[in-house]
């Protein structure tokens, strides 16, 4: 299968307003929901009284703790039937009306009796309360190879610096959303979640009926990075109830303020960075610990310290992650969970120890590389690291870097960083569908989601290959709990998933067709062996003989109605695999420093990245690229603050928090460098994350380059700069 | 902070007031007349979206900043989450649906879609009606597409192919 | 909480408008762009909105040196007025720094003079601000700062005034013409604005039911040929001014003969630097007088906890201002 430039499968349709997301689905009776939230941020809700708002205009029926006290405890209606508060602007009722304005007004009149306690409202109120929790994802949250604290003892040059980054938030475009409504028992419910089954099963469990009894539709997502998972199902679900107690349906949209509160944030993180290295540039020794803050309600720890534990060879090295309880929101993954902090420590200390020993950046990595996974004990499948430096640097000109603070452009000080990246390549368990009608045009199912990450035409440029029909004859179904159970979106993983599921699925499809065809006395291909056959064009053709059928003409005689085939694939086993997974990347930009108004522009990035088979280059660059800014965005302007005294959000819109503008854009370069790895099935791995770190300290590494200040926390803003 | 106990509520707002709270409007919207009664308060956006049922146009941050929902008023861009609907009285607007069909692809749409100048698809209706608005402008350089541009806000990074793609039907 | 319900009425002339916009509970619309961020944020509930948008107030003019810009005027077609860009350059600057395409298409002068502060602290519903609720503090003053006033704050309110187009019209000394229900007045701009001292409710010296008709900026011309504009921000468009500032110089026989300067981002108006034009008079544009200049603008700058970068943001805006419009030949 090689790789194809094929335009994005559903793009006609967004770019002509026709992708309807599933805010839009049109339904009839519709009532809309507003969230009443607490004015405090720690403590407990007394009582909830929406008598006065019931006679409001429109209002149809509020829900609180009390309705979620009919469903289930987990982690899942937790916020909504426990009466506690964790965080300003944590939602305690859900009102409905017949518009969205009669809705807002009614929640206003609802009446909340609090009692509040003492609140922590800054990670550095309750350092000394810091905790270790057991695991950071998949991985132990303490690691120690060998022993650091003696190899940076005895080492010959000590690197020991706190790097700091802030609190972001997802953002994505399209607020979180859901429109649901019962028949009878049963439950329909369309939302924009990351995961459709995983929300199916939320819903299954929270309401005790089964799964089969609930459909979950997310055909179109405006974004996601995480955060349209967890944390939006106890509101989703309290607008279900909402809609079992009014018999309509209910639509609940968040505001943009909500969510810098209710969906989840990147956790802030001060990570202590110790390299120990010998005069000649070999790292004798590591530290990496990490204090993030979680809730008073969950754990989450980001795997920001994990990489450090494989990214380089080194023979000793210790890592720890430690958590500070706050009553601010929930952290959760957010792209490039973990990889975009850790690296921001990690890159910037290299680059720092670079400079104290005379030593290229690159070169300085490149007597580091790691040849095997030294954590896991391990191979790599593959790793192209040293291909990227290499790629990266020549096409960057990085041969032609100038000396630090020489390079001038009229008031801007120029300055050139570069930082390594990478991103795990793992896998879900996944089903797939192909049918194959009788016209051969073929038509793939998957339950799983599309947020801007090329699914569609990801399964579809797949299904198409597999059966050597054009694209422009495939249709692709995905975000349907109704279709088989596919992954999550998350982890730069889909892709990846869905390679083994629709191969094999097509597997069974060109038996069935090549058994038909060759079985057949009346098919030019008669009596040929099925090890000759090819697929393509919409036909199958033979090696030997150069006989051929197309595809429809063997189905119009064999089968009408036309056939099927499911296949499935198993996620990543981790415990016996036989070697690591990463997609690998070199970061480079330029950027210029006003060093009197204490502006930074970028100019121009340069990103090589090794990541297995890339199936269509189109997107894989619109990916890579939106991940580089998305790194942008967290190392110079994205930065969520929090009150002390009341613990709420300080300019919660986006006029404070700040992303990228199209004024902001340099010039991209990506070099794709071509890899296979045998041990991925069709040699693929994820990519969509490997843009958002790295880049984060190449920004700061470039920042150092130009005006000789050495900034170690993120966002870097004018302040950092003046002064 | 000391435990307290807090009450909060608001004010109702009597029924007969409520019903004065609305407004008939006639606008004309992708060449259609449209006599609506809507709100006092409700905002173009809310209208085109929720009233008439023209989802085209997104709410992305409902207070100005994001940009997904522009609409042309006379052919020039606003956001209409900021535009009070009763405002706009009489006015021709036109959204997304108005700008071109899956048939009949505005070069534009067309563009972007060469160009890959989206991903996720919700900030791409803002993203064109701007582009259109803004290349009547004649932009002279990739420099003004970009500060031309800034208005609309986009998370998954598709800027470099949105102003490639305005760039190539600017003819430049 | 945000959204409550309003009733709306179009002005059908100014003396209705007026009326109108007398009564308790109404505020006046014209282009909305502040006005529905206010109300949806919860920062505002009126109980009336105005609309004075279709006003025949919206002229751009420019006679015997007198530039009148009418107050429903958008901000975008003021922008692109030829009588702006020949010879009001700055003021086209400005507004061109300002906002987005698609706010500028539909922002009003007026509404751009009168609009809102943008510290968080307003803008919310939940946080402290006498502002917004007289005697609930400053949140802003012991809290998040960074965009705090350098000069003109009060211990009731430390927040800044966040249009550019009012720092250039301080510059060049505009005056500014009201109607209410006692006719029309006219007075310098420097007079619309209050300080916050013990009332940051009470920021303008408008009475309730006036509205901005027309701003005069008169004599103005003679800066075209040396003036700027410099807005800092922390990314390169579509954001308020971190600082700003605007700088005129009028330079005959290599000597300053006048200078006008302003700055934005730093306090609850625009903030004329009159002791740095003071100093600059009489002297070459050289680095020392820039330099002293710059020095002088922030000679009084009193900062907070997260805003003390702005004073040397400030003097080096002010200094490269200066020299943008000094140096050139």
């Amino acid at each position: 299968m090689s790789s194809d430039s094929a335009l994005r499968y559903e793009a006609a349709l967004k770019v002509t307003g026709g992708a309807v997301f599933e805010a839009e689905v049109p339904v009839a009776g519709l009532l809309h929901a507003a969230l009443v939230e607490a004015p405090l941020s720690c403590g407990e809700v007394l009582s909830v009284d929406a008598t006065q708002a019931s006679t409001m205009p429109g209002f149809a029926a509020a829900v609180s703790h009390a309705e979620a006290e009919a469903l289930q405890p987990s982690p899942a209606t937790a916020l909504i039937r426990e009466r506690v508060i964790h965080f300003a602007g944590q939602p305690v009722a859900l009102v409905t009306a017949s518009t969205w304005l009669e809705a807002k007004a009614a929640a206003r009149a609802v009446r909340i009796v609090t009692e509040g306690r003492p609140a922590v409202t800054a990670l550095a109120q309750a350092r000394d309360k810091s905790f270790a929790p057991a695991m950071v994802g998949r991985f132990p949250a303490e690691s120690r190879r060998g022993d650091a604290a003696k190899a940076l003892a005895d080492a010959d040059l000590v690197i020991r610096h706190r790097y700091e980054t802030a609190v972001n938030n997802h953002h994505p475009m399209e607020p979180h959303a859901v429109v649901c409504w019962w028949e009878g028992d049963k439950a329909v419910v369309h939302t924009s979640t990351q995961a459709i089954f995983g929300t199916r099963t939320i819903i299954a469990h929270a309401f005790k009926i089964p799964a089969a009894d609930i459909r979950v539709v997310a055909r179109f997502l405006g974004g996601g990075f995480g955060c349209k998972g967890q944390l939006w199902w106890p509101w989703m679900l309290w607008a279900m109830l909402a809609a079992k107690k009014t018999g309509r349906p209910v639509r609940l949209e968040l505001t943009r303020a909500q969510l810098f509160t209710l969906v989840g944030r990147r956790q802030e993180t001060m990570q202590d960075i110790g390299l120990g290295f010998s005069a000649d540039g070999c790292l004798a020794g590591i530290e990496h610990h990490v204090i993030a803050q979680t809730s008073t309600h969950a754990d989450y720890s980001d795997s920001t310290a994990v990489y450090t534990r494989f990214l380089y060879a080194c023979p000793n090295v210790t890592t720890t992650h430690r958590l500070v309880r706050t009553n601010e929101p929930q952290p959760v993954p957010m792209r490039a969970p973990g990889t975009a902090p850790g690296m921001f420590a990690l890159e910037s200390a290299f680059d720092e120890a670079a400079e104290r020993l005379s030593i290229d950046p690159i070169e300085l990595r490149v007597r580091n590389f790691a040849d095997h996974d030294q954590e896991a004990g391990r191979p790599w499948s593959s790793n192209g690291l040293l291909e990227c430096y290499r790629v990266g640097a020549e096409r960057f000109g990085w041969s032609n870097r100038p000396e630090r603070g020489s390079a001038v452009d009229g008031h801007w000080r120029i300055g050139w960083g570069m930082a390594s990246t990478l991103y795990p390549a793992i896998r879900q368990a996944c089903k797939v569908r192909l049918q194959l009608a009788a016209d051969a045009s073929l038509r793939v199912q998957c339950g799983t989601q599309d947020m801007g990450s090329g699914t569609y035409t990801a399964l579809g440029q797949m299904a198409a290959a597999a059966l050597g029909v054009s694209i422009s004859q495939v249709t692709v179904e995905l975000g349907d709990t109704w279709l088989p159970e596919g992954p999550f979106s998350g982890g730069s993983q889909v892709t990846a998933s869905l390679m083994p599921a629709v191969e094999m699925a097509s597997a069974k499809l060109r038996a069935r067709l090549s058994q038909m065809a060759v079985a057949d006395e009346r098919s030019p291909l008669s009596g040929q062996r099925v090890e000759d056959l090819d697929f393509q064009d919409g036909a199958i053709r033979s090696r030997a003989g150069n006989a051929g059928e197309l595809l429809s003409d063997i189905l119009a005689r064999g089968a009408t109605d036309g056939i099927e085939a499911e296949g499935e694939s198993a996620a990543t086993q981790h415990p016996s695999l036989a070697a690591t997974s990463m997609g690998y990347g070199a970061v480079f930009v330029e950027l210029g420093v006003d060093p009197e108004l204490g502006e930074i522009r970028m100019r121009r990035v340069c990103a090589a990245f090794a990541a297995g088979r890339i199936l269509n280059p189109l997107l894989a660059r619109s990916q890579y690229v939106g991940g580089l800014i998305g790194g942008i965005g967290m190392a110079l302007h994205e930065m969520t603050v929090t009150d002390r005294a009341s613990g709420r959000i300080v300019g919660d819109s986006f006029a404070d928090y700040l992303i990228p503008v199209h004024a902001d854009m340099p010039d991209f370069d990506i070099a794709m460098v071509d890899e296979e790895d045998a041990h991925l099935p069709g040699g693929v791995k994820g990519i969509g994350m490997l843009g958002t770190a790295g880049i984060q300290a190449a920004i700061a590494n470039a920042v150092y380059h130009a005006i000789g200040r050495r900034v170690r926390s993120l966002p870097i803003r004018i302040e950092d700069i003046i002064g | 902070m000391n435990a307290a106990t807090v009450e909060t509520s608001g004010s109702p707002i009597d029924e007969q007031a409520m019903e004065r709270a609305t407004v008939a409007l006639s606008l004309t919207i992708n060449g259609r007349l449209h006599d609506v009664r809507t709100a006092s308060s409700a905002t173009l956006l809310d209208l085109i979206r929720d009233q008439l049922g023209l989802t085209g146009t997104k709410k992305g941050c409902d207070m100005g900043a994001c940009g997904a929902c522009t609409v042309l008023v006379q052919g020039r861009r606003i956001k209409s989450c900021l535009a009070l609907a009763a405002s706009y009285d009489g006015e021709a607007i036109t959204t997304i649906e108005g700008i071109g069909t899956l048939e009949a692809l505005h070069p534009l749409q067309a563009a972007f879609i060469r160009h890959d100048a989206l991903q996720c698809g919700y900030c791409t209706p803002g993203q064109i009606l701007s582009g259109i608005a803004l290349l009547s402008e004649k932009p002279q350089s990739l420099e003004a597409i970009r500060e031309g541009m800034s208005g609309n806000l986009c998370r998954c990074g598709a800027h470099p192919n949105i102003v490639a793609a305005i760039a190539e039907v600017a003819g430049l | 909480m945000s959204g409550s319900l309003f009733q709306y009425s179009r002005a059908a002339d100014i003396n209705a408008a007026v009326t109108q916009g007398s009564r308790a509970g109404a505020v006046f619309l014209a282009g909305g762009t502040d006005m529905l961020q206010l109300w949806k944020a919860g920062t505002i509930a009126p109980e009336a909105v105005v609309d004075i948008s279709r006003l025949p107030l919206d002229d751009v003019a420019y006679a015997d040196g007198k530039l009148s810009l009418g107050a429903m005027a958008r901000l975008s077609d003021v922008a692109a007025h030829l009588e702006v860009t020949r010879s009001h350059p700055l003021i086209a600057d400005a507004i061109l720094a300002s906002a987005s395409g698609q706010i500028r298409n539909m922002a009003t002068v007026g509404g751009n003079l009168l609009q809102r502060t943008r510290c968080p602290y307003f803008r919310s519903d939940g946080l402290a601000c006498n502002k917004r609720i007289a005697g609930s503090g400053c949140g802003a003053l012991s809290g998040e700062n960074r965009q705090a006033a350098l000069f003109g704050a009060s211990p009731s309110c430390v927040a800044t005034h966040a249009s550019d187009l009012a720092v250039v019209l301080a510059a060049l000394d505009a005056e500014v013409e009201v109607f209410g229900a006692a006719g029309p007045r006219r007075f310098p701009l420097s007079d619309l604005y209050r300080l916050p001292g013990v009332t940051p409710e009470r920021e303008t010296n408008m009475v309730s039911g006036e509205l901005i008709t027309v701003i005069h900026v008169e004599g103005a011309s003679r800066f075209a040929a040396r003036a700027t504009y410099l807005k800092v921000r922390d990314r390169a468009s579509f954001e308020f001014a971190v600082v700003s500032v605007a700088a005129a110089l009028r330079v005959e026989n290599g000597v300053i003969v006048e200078a006008r300067l302003a700055a934005g981002g730093v306090a609850p108006l625009p903030w004329r630097l009159t002791g740095s034009e003071a100093a600059l008079v009489g002297r070459a544009p050289d680095a020392q007088a820039i330099s002293a200049a710059g020095n002088l603008a922030v000679a009084d700058a009193r900062p907070l906890a997260h805003n003390a970068f702005k004073i040397d943001l400030l003097r080096n805006a002010v200094i490269r201002a200066l020299q943008t419009i000094g140096y050139q030949p």
